[in-house]
């Protein structure tokens, strides 16, 4: 877990698509947060799939709450 | 830079924007950023921002002083299923410019009824990795031209591909073309960046439209995705391009998700 400027950040697994646009993803410390694409991920045409790797930034209000800003390559 | 743009307090929430870049701004309540705001140009020219804020009086204060600082038109693309951040770009004056329909494809020629198609007449298959790359550029650039003066590129979602200036052809490898005579006349691309590649641009010279040709290449492509062990793939299509709607629903491929782009004039 890496807290910057930005935010905390983790890693995940893309673990579900729901509804709305949101995900639910498995942090690496098993946590499980729902977490949507980020505006400048979506402006880039970066689709998300199950299974991703991904980087989540966390709510500071909600923990339980993120964005993903990353998503790894293969 | 860090210049101060505002200090607002819709809803309890006293926020700062401060643009800390050129393309870049940040708000802050107390001690933690909420929102990030990003400016960035398209390769046609378009510039598109995006704006990611843990509540909307983040989200209100960074969009003023994006709208401030740059110059309209300005783009963005949301996700349609996410209403809370299209109401969010509404409410700033952004409204919807067009839409396009992403596909699910599946790979199996028993589904997608591509297994018997047969090569139009003198054209033949050149696999991706074996094009040669002067008749692939010199396609690329007819397709372009023939595209920019009908529909435009500005609807081809392939167009955000990041690259150099004067570069269209970022990566000849990933291109199967079909070849007539000693010209080529059509190609698709297919990018495998995860485990569902996506379909990134498939085209055909205008004066060999009706042939067969996109079909042709489209059974290839994914007949040697299903062959390398890959259910699916991924297209985008826009909603206004008849053609490319009608092969792609042709062989079963599923609507899963749609993108507005909006814009704000």
């Amino acid at each position: 877990m890496t807290k910057t400027a930005k935010g905390i950040e983790v890693e995940g697994t893309v673990i579900e698509c729901l509804r709305n646009a949101n995900f639910k993803v498995e942090l690496k410390n098993g946590h499980t947060v729902l977490a949507h694409i980020s505006g400048k991920v979506r402006k880039n045409y970066i689709k998300i799939l199950p299974y991703d790797r991904v980087l989540v930034e966390l709510s500071p209000y909600d923990l339980t709450r993120g964005r993903i800003r990353y998503r790894y390559r293969v | 830079m860090n210049s101060m743009h505002s200090l607002s307090d819709p809803g309890n929430h006293a926020v700062v924007v401060t643009q800390v870049s050129d393309t870049q701004w940040h708000v802050v309540e107390g001690d933690r950023v909420v929102g990030r705001g990003d400016a960035s140009l398209r390769p046609d020219g378009r510039l598109f921002i995006s704006i990611d804020a843990w509540h909307s009086a983040a989200f209100d204060s960074i969009a003023d002083a994006m709208l401030a600082c740059l110059p309209a038109p300005l783009y963005t693309v949301v996700d349609e299923a996410d209403q809370d951040t299209t109401s969010a770009w509404e409410r700033t004056g952004f409204t919807a410019a067009r839409r396009e329909w992403g596909y699910l494809v599946p790979t199996d020629p028993q589904v997608t009824g591509l297994g018997s198609v047969r090569l139009p007449s003198g054209v033949t298959i050149v696999p991706a990795g074996e094009a040669e790359e002067g008749l692939l550029r010199a396609l690329d650039r007819v397709i372009r031209d023939e595209v920019e003066a009908a529909a435009g590129w500005r609807t081809m979602p392939a167009e955000v591909l990041p690259r150099p200036a004067g570069t269209t052809l970022l990566d000849p490898s990933k291109y199967a073309v079909a070849r007539h005579g000693d010209q080529y006349v059509g190609l698709v691309r297919v990018v495998s960046l995860t485990r569902q590649p996506r379909i990134g641009l498939i085209a055909v010279r205008g004066d060999r439209h009706r042939h067969g040709i996109a079909r042709a290449l489209l059974a290839h492509a994914l007949g040697s995705l299903h062959c390398s062990g890959t259910a699916s793939a991924w297209t985008e299509v826009d909603e206004s391009n008849a053609a490319a709607t009608a092969l792609f629903e042709g062989i079963g491929a599923r609507r899963s998700g749609s993108t507005l782009e909006l814009v704000r004039r």
